[in-house]
């Protein structure tokens, strides 16, 4: 399973995602916000941006990742559809991400921000796991 | 926690201090039983670790439209030391100033009844709303700092509203806001986003006063039985929501810098007095003016619109602003011969005589309250709408926004949004009553009723 959406919070979002490293980790995270934003199955991957992320740790690096692209959806007036991290350690990031200009028959709902609020990034075994709640 | 709830009175129940380790202040709700009984067990825990932040002013209160938040339950007040107290961007929220305005008309319902069909796509399309939705206004970098230092006098000095309106919203519609002190990222985000509603709970609708039960104010205010009266209920956007995502991380940081034990990490504070405090304080004024000139905005292309369909001037139509408030804020203010941060966080100021607006679930009823002396015990506060009872996910999966849709038009409501999971999630029955809600606080005296609307004609982001 590549993530799965939890119901346990009364007005936002909580999500679990998964990978069997932290590049597979952080493409399903991307995925699983995207499934909230957009009807990501529908938003085709023509145009590509490059993201680069600096944190001081891999929590702290998965919540700029995921908070960065939800900015980009405002800046850069974008859905996002397919992600590739193309480098990744603990402290930094470099991927490609594909999408195309917004259509409004293809999106869902604002997300309006990564929150802290029961925020869990751990590895279990040979398989890493976050658990994250958006704002809505 | 909720078994060590004690029962004040009929609609208040109180967490005392010595209840959980930790806490300094006591944790107070205002709730008839019957809401009491479904309050979840972590919004009560949450606003037990609200109090036990440093320099907390007794009680934290929770509204009875209150549910799990992150960090603090949603509809919760907390009030802050001046000096020895915190200020939060954790517990203000993401969307500053969300909040609502209202419009009146002259216009009775039997007035619009017919027009309905043609008003609300109007609206529609001369509002933007949705995820991604861009503004119609083209601003640049000096445009959106002036719109971030002076809130609606930028909005009326551009001709979105009028003088008259600046004296019917709180803080006249602007605060203190520096943008200086507000990310480039934020800025970016704030560029194309004004003038535009939003997505979620956010809405639009056109209203009927179906009970006056306050006649003296009710007259006061310009209302009137079958009156068609519009709500907005939106905020800062983007650029509110990237203010609070970059204060988060200042103030997790300062929390640990000045020693700050927090038992939530959502909760991230700094010192009231320090520079990371007071450098929020600012940009979150900045994102309280970006909301309030965004309703405003909102509200002239309402009047815009209904120029056009009803073929006369707005001001004919009775169109001035009934109030316009703010439901997630941090501000500084005077109670009693105190100064208190006070963060209302989903909740409404109730000042003695001055109009409160209630939000209720799309297609049940909303309220137009009176702020009372008796609200100082609440820091003059009150609740601020219905309050989810089921997430948002239970209610994709219960409801089908076609249903929900065919029911609502079949009530004489005419229904216009952007995608049917957005109906389905904000089913009304996803919230609670907002009956229950709204007599809580009418009977705690916290606020009184002074009209009830139903909805006529609802547009959903």
């Amino acid at each position: 399973m590549k993530y799965k959406f939890i119901d346990e919070i009364t007005s936002d979002v909580m999500f679990e995602a998964y990978g069997s490293d932290l590049k597979e980790l952080f493409e399903n995270s991307a995925e699983a916000l995207f499934k909230i934003i957009c009807k990501i199955e529908k938003v085709k991957a023509t145009k590509e941006e490059i993201v680069e992320i600096k944190a001081d740790n891999l929590k702290d690096l998965m919540f700029d990742w995921l908070q960065q692209l939800i900015a980009l959806v405002d800046i850069k007036n974008m859905f996002f559809s397919k992600f590739k991290i193309l480098e990744i350690n603990e402290n930094h990031l470099k991927a490609k991400i594909y999408g195309e200009e917004i259509k409004p028959e293809t999106g869902e709902t604002v997300v309006k921000a990564v929150t802290n609020h029961k925020y869990e990034l751990k590895k279990e075994g040979n398989k890493y796991k976050v658990r994250v709640i958006v704002d809505i | 926690m909720k078994e060590k709830l004690k029962q004040v009175n009929e609609y208040e129940w109180l967490i005392n201090r010595d209840e959980r380790k930790g806490m300094n202040v006591d944790a107070r709700l205002i709730a008839n039983k019957k809401i009491m009984d479904v309050m979840e067990e972590e919004a009560i825990m949450q606003l037990t670790n609200v109090a036990m932040l440093p320099g907390v002013i007794d009680p934290v209160w929770a509204m009875p439209d209150a549910h799990v938040g992150y960090g603090l339950p949603m509809g919760a007040v907390a009030a802050f030391d001046k000096e020895k107290g915190v200020i939060s961007s954790g517990m203000t929220g993401f969307d500053i100033n969300c909040g609502i305005n209202m419009l009146r008309t002259n216009l009775k319902y039997n007035d619009v009844k017919d027009k309905m069909k043609d008003l609300i796509p109007a609206l529609f399309s001369n509002i933007p709303c949705g995820v991604g939705s861009k503004g119609k206004l083209k601003l640049n970098n000096d445009l959106l700092d002036e719109v971030l230092s002076k809130g609606v006098d930028w909005a009326i000095k551009n001709g979105y509203g009028v003088k008259d309106d600046k004296k019917h919203l709180e803080e006249e519609g602007r605060m203190d806001g520096d943008p200086s002190k507000v990310s480039d990222l934020a800025k970016k985000r704030g560029l194309q986003q004004l003038g535009t509603l939003g997505a979620g709970n956010h809405f639009l609708e056109i209203q009927k006063v179906v009970g006056i039960l306050d006649e003296d104010t009710a007259k006061k205010w310009g209302l009137f039985k079958d009156q068609a009266v519009i709500m907005v209920h939106c905020g800062s956007r983007g650029f509110g929501h990237q203010v609070a995502t970059d204060y988060l991380k200042i103030h997790e940081r300062a929390a640990e810098k000045y020693g700050i034990k927090l038992p939530d990490r959502q909760l991230a504070c700094a010192p009231a007095n320090s520079e990371e405090g007071q450098d929020y304080f600012k940009a979150m004024q900045a994102a309280v003016n970006y909301a309030f000139a965004n309703r405003l905005v909102i509200s002239h292309w309402i009047r815009e619109t209904f120029e056009s369909i009803f073929d006369d001037t707005w001001s004919n139509l009775g169109m001035s602003t009934i109030y316009g408030i703010a439901h997630n804020v941090c501000k500084l203010e005077k109670v009693g011969n105190k100064e208190l941060y006070i963060h209302r966080k989903g909740a409404t100021r109730s000042y003695p005589d001055i109009p409160v607006l209630i939000a209720g679930s799309m297609g049940t009823a909303s309220y137009i309250l009176k702020g009372t002396n008796e609200a100082k015990k609440t820091f003059y506060s009150t609740c601020h709408g219905a309050g989810r009872a089921m997430s948002r996910s239970k209610a994709i999966r219960s409801f089908r926004g076609e249903e929900i849709k065919r029911k609502l038009e079949s009530q004489g409501k005419v229904i216009k949004a952007t995608g049917w999971k957005v109906l389905a999630e904000e089913s009304p029955d996803a919230y609670k009553n907002v009956e229950d809600v709204v007599d809580s606080v009418h009977n705690a005296k916290i606020s009184t009723k002074v009209a009830r609307m139903a909805p006529i004609g609802v547009i959903k982001g």
